[in-house]
């Protein structure tokens, strides 16, 4: 696959190209407020100096609130109190430009999630797939990074179109799929070079900097039960808050709730990010609660990211390492610590 | 269904327009309607293509979706039926509509039980209350002149607290009649006027429960009854593989997306609502 670099003084324009002439919507770093967040903006506002953003960029292809559909309550029109899809048609797609190679890896994750073995999630690939994603591979890894320690590298290309790292102040590209060649050849800004021999020597250099491999070994292989009725949950849950956090900010966390709104002309049925930290989020209709306890919530939300989600995705890890929940956690539990304890 | 439905770019969150072709009240306690729709759109009803055990989203505009067993068989043509308890706010909503009224139904969604294993062998079939539902569906599809000789004996053991409880009476009056199928209805307590069995359903299972070889049962019911249910079948000497249950959790996508329902690394609504014990025994029991 082709390689480039972009110069420090051409990246301006090169970033004002990726939208093809504004056919393309580019979500990149930069600050919003005091965080830095994966975002719609201005070519001059990228960053390129950053760890990660504070949020994941899954609200890309998977929004915190989404109108799924609508209807109308006209009875003069055709279809009353029908819903017709929204959203679907004449989508614009999108660039994402620096995203980090862990959330790539995070969004492949819920992609099999949102495209599994029965379904497929209109929504989701109706995004995703149209979108190009070019990685920036990190050079300096923020404290609590542990992509290595889950099967993934700061330069791993896994879920990317491109990846790119900051080379004398501009930029060095490596095209991953023949979308991303086509797609960055022609751009303002690209020049042909070779850069893959560089760029393997600095992934060699940053994965030594970085934690090694979680034993995960007997996770994999133990038996469902055995690891859901461990001791270790509770003395862990006593300090968790239920607040949901870590579901928020996590990459790979894709639950939803669907509701409707209405007024008196019509109404909308959207889905809306849900966590698995709150009681209502399984409680049944009679009063039941399959998980009534903040023990049980959770519980859940490791074994999901843990046992469940490699069960499900051939050994792949439903943790991706960005580190997120880590820093954010307000009782500081940290998932690297719980798998050791899982896997003990 | 395998990796094939992937290549068509359904929408599988948008429900088929459906208009309530009839309705009645099933149970006198007024908390159980019996709703029948009809499709719209020509040709909804054929991509609606079912089996007994699969269930469907009820689709409110403006209220919601509920998770609903599908009550009607496959081979009843015209209408797709079910069973709605009130409990909370689109059931409730929906226990005011009226015949003519236009919602929506999204699905088949689940799988079935799994009517080609069973080919051969001799179905005990264990219900409580309205949890009947599928299973009345399981029961006349199985009935049908084209099904009835892949089957062996039929038995079906069904239960309510009281007589005015017990859901589909006419289609269970009828099966009385025939030669067939063995009907074991039964109400906890004597009641004024009932000359059938009294009991609850673990104490009727017993009585009447088949040899085990060459078996399987499917039961669905409140906790309680499964509970004291199942015991029964596995001192009876039912292998785990032959017991196969429903199970229910609050669900919203059905489609194995949104998080909710999963036991384990199973999601009831994609991966079931049918497990066999041997499967449930192996996943926590968060259901």
């Amino acid at each position: 696959m082709a390689e480039y670099i972009v110069k420090e003084n051409a990246l301006r324009n090169f970033f004002q190209a990726l939208t093809e002439g504004g056919q393309r919507t580019l979500l990149a770093p930069a600050k919003v407020g005091d965080k830095l967040q994966m975002v719609e903006c201005e070519a001059d506002k990228i960053t390129l100096d950053f760890a990660n953003t504070h949020q994941s960029p899954k609200s890309a292809f998977f929004p915190q609130t989404q109108k799924l559909m609508a209807f109308h309550k006209d009875t003069s029109k055709s279809d009353p109190f029908v819903y017709k899809p929204l959203g679907l048609d004449n989508m614009k797609p999108t660039v994402l430009f620096g995203i980090r190679p862990c959330d790539a890896k995070g969004l492949v994750v819920a992609d099999k999630v949102f495209q599994n073995n029965r379904f497929t999630d209109p929504y989701w690939k109706t995004a995703y797939e149209s979108s190009i994603k070019i990685g920036l591979a990190c050079t300096a890894p923020g404290p609590n990074c542990f992509c290595t320690g889950v099967g993934g590298s700061p330069f791993s290309e896994t879920g990317l179109d491109a990846l790119a790292y900051v080379k004398d102040g501009g930029l060095a590209i490596k095209a991953i799929t023949a979308d991303a060649e086509e797609f960055l050849k022609g751009l303002s800004g690209v020049e042909a070079a070779e850069v893959a021999g560089e760029m393997a020597e600095l992934k060699k250099a940053v994965e030594a900097k970085m934690p090694g491999p979680i034993d995960m070994a007997k996770v994999a292989s133990g038996e469902i039960l055995d690891i859901f009725n461990q001791p270790h949950w509770k003395d862990t849950a006593d300090r968790c808050l239920n607040c949901g956090t870590c579901t928020f900010v996590c990459p790979t966390c894709h639950c939803f709730d669907i509701q409707d709104e209405q007024n008196e002309k019509g109404g909308v049925r959207m889905r809306n990010w849900d966590t698995c930290m709150s009681w209502i989020y399984t409680v049944h209709g009679t009063g039941h609660n399959p998980r009534p306890t903040k023990t049980e919530r959770m519980r859940q939300r490791f074994m999901h990211k843990l046992k469940y989600i490699p069960m499900k995705q051939d050994g792949d890890c439903g943790c991706i390492g960005c580190g997120r929940c880590v820093t954010l956690c307000p009782v500081n539990i940290d998932i690297r610590e719980v798998a050791k304890q899982m896997n003990g | 269904m395998g990796k094939e439905d992937r290549n068509i770019m359904h929408n599988p969150y948008l429900p088929y327009p459906v208009r309530i072709s009839d309705l009645r009240i099933e149970t006198e306690d007024k908390n159980l309607r019996t709703f029948k729709f009809e499709f719209l759109n020509p040709g909804d009803e054929e991509k609606f293509a079912y089996l007994p055990g699969q269930f469907a989203e009820l689709s409110v505009p403006g209220q919601g979706e509920i998770p609903i067993g599908i009550a009607s068989s496959p081979t009843e043509k015209g209408y797709v039926m079910f069973t709605v308890n009130r409990v909370g706010q689109v059931s409730s909503y929906m226990h005011n509509m009226k015949v003519g009224d236009v919602m929506g139904i999204r699905g088949p969604l689940g799988h079935p039980y799994p009517l080609e294993k069973l080919e051969g062998k001799n179905i005990l079939i264990i219900a409580g209350g309205f949890a009947v539902t599928t299973l009345r569906s399981t029961i006349v599809w199985m009935l049908q002149p084209e099904n009835r000789s892949k089957y062996g004996n039929i038995d079906f053991v069904y239960g309510a607290r009281m007589p005015g409880l017990l859901c589909f009476k006419d289609d269970w009056t009828e099966w009385q009649k025939r030669s067939d199928i063995n009907v074991h209805v039964t109400i906890d307590r004597e009641a004024p006027g009932w000359t059938g069995k009294v009991g609850f359903v673990p104490t009727v299972t017993k009585e009447v429960c088949p040899p085990p070889a060459n078996t399987a049962a499917i039961i669905c019911g409140p906790p309680v009854m499964i509970k004291f249910t199942q015991p029964v079948l596995e001192e009876a000497g039912y292998s785990h593989d032959d017991i196969i249950m429903s199970l229910e959790n609050r669900m919203k996508c059905g489609l194995g997306i949104c998080g909710r329902c999963n036991v384990g690394p199973e999601y009831v609504c994609k991966d079931g609502p049918v497990f066999t014990l041997t499967q449930l025994n192996q996943l926590p029991k968060e259901y």
